[in-house]
């Protein structure tokens, strides 16, 4: 999975109460509140995941909110993203397993969809494990690693999160 | 994107993210990551509130899937992979899948064959052979 490092800005919002005249104790409400901006914002279509804050670069002039007296602070920090990509590579591993095909993980993404019809020779074994057998006698059950081919992706907005389908049609795909 | 052709990664043709920003691999994460881990639990006495899920997962994605774990190591590969005329994209997919052989490495990244930079197929065995050169020294 190919990670980035991108520059970009943010209004951090800041209560009367956390201004102090100590700079350094502003300085540190300011980065406690853009994580927990970040964390809470999870991803968003266009940079994809927001796994971390890497560096804060600078904190512009505040701005007084008049009705309220919060401050808004404009910065610029770096964060590092993971933004899935159609026809990439990526290793995951077995979540679910279901009639129709599989669900798997990778990374900060939870809900990529192997269907049945994209597994080629697999087909489903039901019991109390239930799996994907190949005639090669190849398993894919729960906790199977798989390389795996991005064959599309969706962002879905209410949950903040995106959506992939797989495929192992392709050489070199499949448990490892 | 500039939305006139369909992203796909295995053209190179992806977001102009992934061409102007510094792209990491799995490996380069995972030190990224476990640095950040212990400054956010020193930080806050709630270290819960910053360390999201997206956050956690990551990190034990990239640990367990790291090829590479010696820093010294983390840094050869990119030196080395940097040697050969490829993009940050494809740099990153080589690093953190480690192909075997020539053919393999075609296949998860089959740009590196249509952009007319490495031609050769014994360039990429050359390419292969240094990193597995790196792992078996780490």
């Amino acid at each position: 999975m190919v990670f980035l490092e991108v520059e970009m800005p943010w209004n951090v919002l800041i209560s009367p109460d956390q201004l102090s005249p100590k700079g350094l104790l502003l300085q540190k409400a300011i980065i406690v509140r853009l994580l927990e901006d970040i964390a809470n914002r999870k991803a968003s279509k266009e940079h994809g995941y927001y796994i971390a804050v890497t560096a804060l670069n600078s904190i512009d002039e505040g701005k007084v909110r008049e009705l309220t007296g919060d401050v808004l602070f404009p910065v610029s920090f770096n964060c590092l993203t993971q933004k899935p990509t159609k026809g990439e590579i990526l290793v995951g591993s077995v979540d679910k397993i279901l009639k129709h095909g599989i669900f798997l993980k990778s990374g900060p993404i939870d809900s990529i969809f192997l269907s049945e019809k994209m597994m080629r020779d697999y087909k489903y074994v039901a019991g109390e494990n239930p799996m994907f057998l190949s005639e090669k006698h190849s398993k894919l059950e729960k906790d199977t690693v798989v390389r795996f081919k991005v064959l599309g992706l969706k962002w879905l907005e209410a949950d903040r999160q995106f959506q992939l389908l797989a495929t192992l049609a392709g050489d070199f795909l499949g448990p490892i | 994107m500039s939305g006139e052709e369909e992203e796909n990664a295995a053209e190179l043709k992806i977001g102009e993210e992934f061409l102007k920003a510094k792209c990491l691999m799995n490996c380069e994460v995972a030190i990224i990551l476990d640095h950040k881990y212990e400054q956010l639990q020193q930080m806050s006495d709630d270290p819960t509130n910053q360390i999201s899920q997206v956050f956690e997962k990551s990190l034990q994605y990239v640990k367990r899937f790291s090829r590479y774990k010696n820093p010294d190591a983390v840094r050869q590969v990119r030196e080395v992979l940097s040697r050969y005329k490829l993009a940050e994209f494809e740099l990153c997919v080589l690093g953190n899948l480690c192909p075997e052989t020539v053919e393999e490495a075609i296949a998860m990244v089959p740009s590196i064959k249509n952009k007319g930079r490495i031609q050769e197929d014994d360039q990429i065995e050359k390419l292969l052979n240094d990193l597995s050169l790196i792992k078996k020294f780490e």
